[in-house]
């Protein structure tokens, strides 16, 4: 490719471009600092004036939402935490042992992300029930992570293979077992893969909806993401209320792709496609 | 490391078992109960265990002969493929924009990507804000540029409440087929628009004879990638309409959710639901094929 001609043109454009499409994000913010009397005017302004942070004591003073935020902490957490408990060790040994049935676990694992959430709420809905889990943390976890630990797995095995192996033979001839390899040899090395699985693991317990709806079964355990659908429900006309509490829940994700951006750009497109 | 001892397998096979026991457990026996919950009467009563009734394709007769599914999988249709259509074609003209070189690349790209990272549920109360009737930002902005003409009441007006999920979801999608047709581009050699420009090629003409051409296989991944996320699509849905108004935006998923969660139907529920798996699986598993033939692993997305 050229360098073109005027790449400043080329800035202009693509700043434009994105200025409109981030629009509902800016608004967003901008609602959640706007004093409520002037939120629903017919000619809405582009920027707050004055700046008031009226909405947020308002959202952060309706009943469950501090709860809830730290809910969604515990769960993320959680999810963060099994994933990788159970995905590392899972994609080390598909990387790096040659076993009968590896082939077969790959494969499974690239179709366990085909079902539709809904398909898997329903049952695993009537099961947590039975076996005591819908209200936990414990089942809301679990039902999060079949969704991160197959993902997971399938971007941390192609990091594992592209290391070489030499230092975890050192190592191996040096008397140290597998697990041990593991953890002081390939780990360290594979920093920014798993940053990046752990970072998308997060997001996706952060956001996730429709288990914490289905599951949570009250508001001790419930995400902030079911909170937020219950206050459009109450608080439907609350738009400074809603904004603020939306901000409060997108912080966090702008946070996380913030500091592990390269990483987690990285973990999605690697292999995703090849022209 | 070439010398696979028995030991070494032992333990790999250790180092396997806690993640597909737990897959086991909380994915794969789950789907299969709900093949068996479709053929059984069961509801709230027999909830906590009790003796459900064997009762054949009883289930899926009445998915069948409910007029509301049918309803909900044109419904699924008409907002799969037109989320499909319109995100593929703007992330296509973004990616080949953002294949320039230009100073901020980047840093844009990185922006845009905010609109697929956060949570549906907040773009889902986003996009009710802002095409909100009375002083959502868009119909202001429409009046703003003498476009007032498109002012509207979109989501509570049952003939436009599709088009403003379809166009919510587009806006989520977009950067996701933005960033995977932008790998693709990247993999076009440049020799080739530079030789064709020398032959006095127009930019069209590249466009249309070297680009697209060999943008093929990547497109075809995308979109079904596409497919496979549009077709799960749940939280935006929900969120912004309910499946409302008078069931005009009551996609597959939301058909499913209502028939188990609100009216607890668990056996039709669980038959609907097995419809809404086939399609996923099938176009998953013609898609695993065609990748192992390239033998790489595909990245897998969050959803």
């Amino acid at each position: 490719m050229r360098p073109p001609r005027h790449p400043w043109l080329l800035t202009a454009i693509a700043t434009l471009v994105t200025a409109v499409f981030l629009l509902p994000v800016y608004w967003m913010v901008k609602t959640s600092l706007t004093r409520p009397d002037r939120i629903q005017t017919p000619d809405p302004q582009w920027a707050p004036s004055p700046v008031t942070g009226e909405n947020y004591s308002t959202a952060l003073g309706y009943e469950g939402l501090t709860r809830a935020l730290l809910n969604s902490l515990v769960i993320s957490c959680g999810v963060v935490a099994l994933t990788l408990l159970l995905g590392v060790p899972l994609a080390y040994a598909l990387a790096r042992i040659r076993m009968r049935g590896s082939g077969t676990m790959v494969l499974a694992l690239l179709v366990a992300q085909l079902p539709p959430a809904i398909v898997l709420a329903a049952p695993l809905f009537i099961l947590e029930r039975r076996a005591g889990l819908t209200g936990t943390y414990l089942g809301l976890i679990a039902a999060d992570t079949t969704l991160t630990l197959p993902f997971t797995v399938i971007v941390l095995r192609p990091v594992m293979r592209s290391m070489s192996p030499e230092l975890e033979e050192a190592a191996l001839v040096d008397g140290c077992g597998l697990p041990g390899v593991l953890l002081r040899v390939v780990l360290p090395l594979m920093v920014p893969g798993v940053v990046a699985a752990a970072g998308l693991s997060f997001l996706i317990g952060w956001g996730e909806f429709l288990f914490g709806l289905t599951l949570a079964d009250g508001p001790d355990v419930q995400p902030v993401t079911v909170l937020l659908n219950a206050f459009i429900g109450q608080h439907g006309t609350s738009w400074g209320a809603l904004m603020a509490t939306a901000t409060l829940i997108s912080i966090p994700v702008v946070c996380v792709f913030a500091v592990f951006q390269r990483f987690v750009v990285g973990g999605l497109t690697a292999g995703s496609v090849r022209g | 490391m070439n010398q696979p001892s028995a030991r070494r397998r032992r333990t790999g096979y250790l180092f396997c078992l806690p993640g597909m026991a737990f897959l086991a457990l909380f994915l794969a026996y789950p789907l299969l109960y709900n093949v068996w919950t479709s053929v059984h009467d069961l509801d709230l009563g027999q909830l906590l265990g009790g003796a459900e009734r064997f009762n054949g394709l009883d289930n899926y007769r009445s998915v069948a002969d409910d007029p509301a599914f049918w309803h909900s999988v044109r419904l699924s249709l008409v907002f799969t493929c037109g989320s499909l259509l319109l995100q593929f074609t703007i992330g296509f003209a973004l990616a080949l924009l953002f294949a320039r070189p230009f100073p901020l690349n980047g840093l844009m790209r990185s922006l845009l990507l905010i609109a697929w990272l956060l949570p549906p549920v907040v773009s889902g109360t986003l996009f009710r804000w802002m095409l909100d009737a009375e002083s959502g930002a868009y119909n202001a902005l429409f009046q703003a540029v003498g476009l007032s003409g498109l002012s509207h009441d979109w989501l509570t007006d049952p003939s436009t409440s599709m088009a403003g999920v379809v166009f919510a979801n587009v806006w989520v999608g977009v950067p996701f087929n933005m960033l995977l047709l932008l790998v693709g581009l990247h993999t076009i050699d440049p020799e080739l628009h530079e030789a064709a420009a020398i032959d006095g090629a127009s930019a069209w003409q590249r466009l249309r004879h070297i680009t697209l051409p060999l943008m093929r296989p990547v497109s075809v991944t995308v979109l079904l990638l596409g497919l496979l996320y549009t077709f799960k699509v749940f939280d935006l849905v929900f969120v912004m309409t309910g499946g409302g108004p008078v069931d005009a935006t009551r996609v597959l998923s939301l058909y499913v959710y209502e028939v188990f969660f609100t009216f607890f139907r668990f056996g039709q529920g669980a038959a609907a639901g097995l419809l809404l798996l086939v399609v996923p699986l099938l176009a998953g598993v013609w898609y695993v094929r065609r990748l192992r033939r390239e033998d790489e692993a595909p990245a897998g997305g969050a959803v």
